[in-house]
Parts: C-alpha cells; structure tokens; sequence
C-alpha cells in the first residue's frame, strides 16, 4: 500500500499564535485514519489546510507520492480530497440529484438532463447502500439522509482521500452503524479516510490506525489493534488532569435553583434538577442531545418554554434574559462571537453591558472614571491579555474573548452562572485560567452550571454531572461515580 | 466634476503615496472632508453663497430634515429604518393647523406632538414587540398616515387659525439672527449627541445594532429600546411638521413626500453603516448641512430641478464610496 496522502512538517499560526507545529500525518490508500484531539487541539485548522480554505505557513503536502500545491478550494477538489464538515453544505431547497451534482452542473455546458443526474445520484446513494429519492428536496431528509447525500456529492467527484469530521455527532446508534459500513465499502475501494471523532469507542470500532493531536502538534500514528483506550486519552490530555484543573473543595450549600418538568424548543422533555450553593454542576450529553436549549429556556432566552423554575424555593417566571438576570442568573453562551460578546465594541463595552447602571449616574451618564475601574480590576482579575479595556474585542484571540463574556457577568453578583462551553475554542493556558474563575466563583457560593462537550473538562470542575440524552435527564451522577465510560454510556443509552 | 477629481485624488494617495497627519485625519473622518469640499466648491462657483441672508436661508431649510434626521440617526443605529416620516410630517402639519381651530395654541402643540409619539409607538410596537421587518412596518405606516393626512385635510390644505399668530409668527422670527427652526435643530442635535456619546441610552442603541441577540442575552431590554428610538422619531416627525405649518402658516397633505428617503440619505452620507452600529450625530448633522449645500448651491445657479435630481444622486454615490476608505 502506499502513501495516499502525507502531511510533512506542516505549522500554521494566526497573529501569532501557532495551531499547527509540525503536524505529519500519513493516510494509506484503503486505510481508515483516525484523527483524535480535543477541541482546539487543531484538527479544524488542518483540515481547512487540506480543503484549501486555509494556507500552511511551512510544510509539505504529497498526494500519492507526489508535492502537492493546494492554494484554493478549487485544486483541493482537482486533487480528490473531499471533505465532510460537521455543519453541511447543502443547499437545502434543492434536489438530492441537483446537490450531489452541484459542483459538476455546468460541466457539460448550459443544458442539465435532469433524467440523467437523477439517475446517477440514485445509483450512487445505492452503491453505498443506501435508498434516498434523487428527486427529493433535502431539506426534507433527515439528518443522516443528509450526511449521505454529503458523501454522495464527495463520491461524485471521484475522492482520492475522504475527511469526515466527527460524521457520527448528528446520526444515531444505528446510522452510526450503516454509516461504518459504507466507510468499509470506501476503504475496500482503496479511498484513504481521514476519520476525525472524539468518541475513543468508534475508534476501536472502526480505525486502522489513529494519530493524535494536541495543541497543534502531533503524535505517532499508533496501530488500533495494539493500542488500547487509556494510551490514546494520554496522548489527548498529554498531562494528568490534576494540574490542568484546581484543586476543589468544594462546600455545597443550600438549594438556590429547583427545575422541575421543563420543556423547550421541542428538544428539551421533562428535565428537572436543581443547583446548590457553591456547588459546580455539569450537564453533559451529545451534541443535540438539547443541553444548550435547556439552559435557554431557564435563561428566559426561549419565549416558547414551559416547566417550573424555583429561585431559593420560590418560583420565579423567567420569562426573558432581563428578569433572569435581575434576578441573579448570568448566561455565557455557547457562540461567543454571535451571542457572547459584541466583536465590534470595546472590552470596556462588553464588560460593562450587563451592569451600566453601576457605571452611570441616575440619569443614564456614563462614569468614564468608574467604568476604567470596574473594566481594569476585571481585566486584571481575569487576565484578559490586552493593552487596555478600549481595544475592539474582535482582536482578542478566543481565550480573551470568552474572559471578556464571563467578565461581563462579574459584575453583577450573580448567585447562579450559567456556562454553555466554558473553553470552546480556547487555548490550553486561558483554559485553566477559566476552571480557576470558575472554582473561584463556587467558593463565593455561587452556583455554576456548566455545559461541555469535553469530558475530561466536566470530570475535572463538577460536583455532579447530569447527563442529557435526547432531551431527558439519563442519568445523575455524583463525583465518585465520574468515568469517561459511564457518561457516554449514558449520553448514548448504552445502560449505566 | 470636482468630487470626481477629490476621489481620483484621494485614491491615488491611497495607493501607497505618504499622507501627512490632518490629510489622513480628514480621510477617516471623511464626512468632514465632504462637508469642507462642499463647501469650498460653493463658495467658490456662487458669489451669493456665503451672505448671511443666504446661510440663514439654507439653514432653515435643512431644518426639517435635520431635525428628523436625528431620530432616523437612532433608528438605523438599532438596525432599523422608518418610512413613514414624511407622512408623518404632512399628517401633523395638517392636524396642528386644524388644532388651532379649535383649541389653544399651547394644547394644539401637544395635541400635535402626541399624535406624532402615537404613530411612532405604533411603528414601535409592530417592529419591536410583533418582530416585523421594520421596512415593511413603517411602509404600511407610510401609507396610512399619508391616507390620514388627506382624511384630515379633506385633502385641501389646512389654513392656521387667526388667534394663532404667535406660532406663525415663532416660525419666521429668528433668535440672535438664527431662524427659530434651525434653533430648534442645534437643540435636537445637542441632545442627540450627548445622548449618543455619554448616556447609557445611546451605548445600548449602539451596542443592540452590532449584536441584538447578544446583548438581549446580557439581560437588557432590546424591545424597549427598539419601541423608544421609534416614538422618538415619530415626535420628532412631528415637531418638523408644526414647524412647516408655523413657517407657512397652513398645513398641507402633500408635504413630505419622498422626505423619508432625504432623511435616511443624510444619515447614509453621515456615514452611518444602515446594518446599524456605527454613526455619530455629528456626523449626521453634517450630512444635513451636506444635502442642504447641495439643494442651495444648485438652486443659486438656477440649475433645473431634473438636473438637481440627478446631480444630487451623484453626489450621494460619491459620499457613501468615499466613506468606504473609512473601513478599510
């Protein structure tokens, strides 16, 4: 077998900050590679320098043996790579036929036949082992009938080498099965998949050999077969988990928050929980699984939710942001730069939003004086790494930028915080600066709410972990019965 | 002519040429330099231009427009647009001269006003509490207050009261050689501004045009917010309709026709961003002196009023690609 594609000593850095160092990565022809990391670890950056979307500052790139130029989308496609994004690019008031064809529509001039693209998508969808109707529009399907149509269009164009990422987040258990298959079928036709996943359980499940990368640079490509589970989270976390996450001792106080039968947003059925003074408590569950609803709807965000919310055992009707707040709930959503900070105002703007009264006087005027003290104690406080608190937000790097959204709620005494994806994007160091705050407001009593997708990051700050599965509570579990295993089993409905 | 050889200019400064410090000052503070341009190439093609009598002409003028100018300011800053101005204007007109039939001038004035703060909350609450597309709520409202205007009007115009000559009389007097009108336009551009710059209303008009959502998820009240900037400028639609009916002394249903897109157009070359989020009301003060030049200069060179339509066009274009500079 050969080198279907190699990556060789690839680095890449945004203003400064490196996401790749010296990544090398080889993909045989007919293999299936797993590419493993936690978020930010770079595997998105790499996979857009392969799609073209992004240039690599040093390196080299061989497809089949040979150096390779990818410069732009267009020669990532001439080359036979095709990629499979997490969020799809389909077009969705077009046909199955029109999207698996969509790049290829003008290739024979103006005239489409419409009977023979039909056709083609439908024998293509079936070779793969699946029947969707060509003509049908996809934004009819579900969403791994779409995932299908996606690797139906990469398989139009004659993949050399196929990246999915983290294909199995949207299917359920049995997708996830049929979608393995058609992954064999491809690999038994000498395509070199790309498979990137954090889920270590599919990895044994269906990888050939796995490459692991951490804060952008890369591990030794280890053989399935001869590695097991615990080397591969070593190799992820690259250090033990005591100093990555503070020391917690935790004192856990009286009830502040009570939920009980909440429904939203048709996602979220029957959850009830509740939160206690100084107490840390993860929600953990798939991607979907509807967390992020959850905690809108208890945030006021969700117009359309109904359930019962108890605030230190009186109910509360929080019935937009501005009551939950006013009545001590803070939210740092899970989008940071469309719902968490304001990317075209000041730090000094962003921190100071959910508390200009503290910053003017009775009248509405703003007091510049106590506005650069409040922004310059919380910048300090949190480390927020800029010259001063007048720089655009936009021109922080990720970390800042989410310390300038969890700033925001500093100053107010909030009693619960609520953090959907406290490090989403977020460098290692700023990461630790973030469980630190997050410890730090626990000792003060407050209540904290955490949302991740990262396991390790919930079994490291929580007292307790819920976890979500399509829509429900699974499962509660208590620190001494914190595993990596029994969370996904729970999140997936594999039993306790 | 001029302004296509200022742009030539500027770009090729652009193009790599050493600025010095208040050129490149004026570059990114571009409304002024259009203001500066303007206002040297009129001084410079009409002689009538700079005399007392004329400025104080042209600054009358613009009144209207600038005083409105200022709510569509904080409008477009939330991310919104109202249509229904100039409607606004005629129907207030109409109802404040018919008000002085009737009633004492001081209840007619607030009588007028209220009606104007009623129409701008019903913009407000379609826009801001039913989430209609501002665009289509405020055209609806275009169309209906303009159809009241005539219902009022019987679709004559509405001569003013004879008890009423004090409010005919504040309309053409001046105050220290400034026409009333204009006075009360430096006042609404005074508070505007303050308002803008150091008051806690103005950051979140800002702040709720660049990110909505956002700031709705930092426990702010956006849809009050909204419904404000919009009471606020059907009030202001309204004192610039008692004020045409003071200069005039009648108030007519025909007034204000296409003075929505006047408005909004001297906000654009005041290089407010209309996705919201970005403009100052000195700027967009400027930009009422910018279009009221244009009119003046025109008019004293006895240019047509098709060519006026056309240059006036041009000139907005030349604006707005000029504050491209700005972004870059």
């Amino acid at each position: 077998m050969i080198n279907r594609v190699e990556l060789r000593d690839i680095s890449k850095s945004f203003g400064g900050i490196a996401a790749l160092k010296n990544v090398t990565l080889k993909a045989l022809s007919g293999e299936i590679h797993a590419l493993m990391g936690e978020n930010g670890a770079g595997k998105s950056t790499l996979m857009k320098i392969l799609s073209g979307a992004y240039q690599k500052d040093n390196g080299q790139i061989f497809i089949d043996g040979e150096e390779v130029l990818i410069r732009n989308t267009h020669d990532s496609k001439e080359l036979g790579i095709g990629i499979i994004y997490q969020e799809f690019s389909l077009v969705p008031e077009l046909s199955v036929a029109e999207n698996v064809f969509l790049n290829q529509l003008n290739k024979n001039g103006a005239w489409i036949s419409w009977s023979k693209i039909k056709r083609e998508a439908g024998a293509l969808i079936e070779s793969i082992g699946f029947q969707i109707d060509p003509a049908e529009k996809v934004t009819n399907l579900s969403i791994a009938q779409q995932q299908i149509v996606e690797i139906a269009k990469a398989l139009s164009e004659r993949v050399k080498v196929l990246i999915l990422d983290e294909p199995s987040a949207v299917l359920g258990p049995t997708e996830v099965q049929k979608l393995f298959e058609t992954l064999q079928k491809l690999k038994n036709e000498g395509v070199a998949i790309i498979y990137i996943s954090h889920h270590l359980s599919e990895i044994f499940q269906i990888a050939d050999r796995v490459t692991v990368l951490k804060d952008g640079t890369s591990s030794e490509s280890l053989k399935v077969a001869e590695t097991d589970k615990a080397s591969i989270i070593n190799l992820m976390l690259g250090r033990s988990l005591q100093t990555m996450f503070p020391q917690r001792d935790s004192k856990r106080g009286k009830e502040v928050m009570r939920i009980e039968s909440l429904y939203a947003a048709n996602k979220v059925k029957d959850v009830s929980f509740s939160v206690h003074e100084g107490e840390v408590l993860g929600i953990a569950g798939l991607v979907g699984s509807g967390r992020t609803e959850m905690v809108s709807a208890i945030f006021g965000a969700d117009e359309k939710s109904r359930g019962r919310v108890y605030l230190s055992g009186k109910e509360a009707f929080l019935t937009s942001p501005a009551k939950a707040v006013k009545q001590g709930i803070g939210m740092v959503p899970e989008d940071r730069k469309r719902h968490g900070v304001l990317l075209s105002l000041s730090i000094k703007d962003n921190i100071n939003l959910s508390n200009l009264a503290a910053v003017s006087n009775r009248l509405g005027f703003i007091l510049p004086g106590k506005e650069k003290e409040v922004t310059e104690q919380l910048m300090n406080k949190l480390q927020i790494k800029a010259p001063d608190g007048n720089i655009g937000t936009g021109k922080l790097s990720g970390g800042n930028q989410q310390k300038v959204a969890l700033a925001k709620w500093l100053t107010r005494d909030c009693q619960i915080m609520i953090i959907d994806e406290p490090t989403r994007g977020v460098d290692v160091g700023a990461k630790v600066e973030i469980y630190n705050i997050i410890n730090e407001l626990s000792v003060q009593g407050v209540a904290c709410v955490i949302i991740s997708s990262e396991t390790a990051e919930l079994m490291g700050t929580c007292d307790r972990i819920l976890v979500m599965r399509e829509g429900q509570v699974a499962g509660l579990l208590n620190k001494d019965e914190f595993t990596e295993e029994a969370i996904l089993r729970l999140s997936i409905g594999a039993g306790h | 002519m001029i302004n296509t050889l200022a742009l030539r200019f500027l770009t090729y400064n652009y193009m790599g040429f050493h600025l010095n410090k208040p050129f490149s000052y004026l570059i990114k503070y571009n409304t002024l330099l259009i203001f500066l341009i303007m206002m040297v190439v009129s001084a410079s093609i009409s002689e009538a231009f700079f005399t007392a009598t004329n400025l104080s002409n042209l600054i009358r003028q613009v009144a209207p427009v600038g005083i409105i100018s200022m709510g569509m300011l904080l409008v477009i800053l939330t991310g919104g647009i109202d249509l229904s101005v100039g409607s606004v204007v005629a129907m207030i007109a109409v109802l404040s001269a018919l008000f002085t039939q009737s009633m004492p001038l001081p209840l007619a004035i607030a009588a007028s006003l209220a009606c104007g703060l009623l129409v701008g909350s019903a913009s407000g609450y379609l826009v801001s509490y039913q989430k209609m597309a501002p665009f289509i709520a405020t055209l609806a409202l275009m169309t209906i207050v303009r159809g009241f205007g005539f219902i009022f009007s019987k679709g004559a115009p509405v001569m003013v009261d004879e008890n009423a000559s004090a409010l005919t009389d504040f309309g053409s007097e001046s105050f220290l050689g400034i026409p009333n009108p204009a006075i009360i336009l430096f006042i609404i551009f005074g508070i505007t501004s303050i308002l803008l710059k150091y008051n806690v209303f103005g950051r979140i008009l800002i702040a709720i045009g660049s990110n909505e959502e956002a700031v709705r998820l930092s426990g702010l009240k956006v849809s009050s917010y909204k419904f404000a900037v919009y009471v606020i400028t059907g009030g202001l639609a309204a004192i610039a309709g008692i004020i045409s009916t003071a200069r005039t002394s009648v108030g007519s249903p025909n007034l204000g026709v296409g003075m929505e897109l006047d408005v909004i157009a001297t906000v654009v070359i005041g290089g407010t961003s209309l996705a919201g989020g970005k403009g100052s009301a000195f700027n967009t003060f400027l930009g009422v002196l910018i279009v009221g030049m244009m009119g003046n200069v025109m008019n004293l060179l006895d240019i047509a009023a098709y060519s006026q339509q056309v240059i006036k066009g041009l000139i907005i274009i030349f604006a707005v690609l000029l504050q491209r500079f700005q972004e870059k």
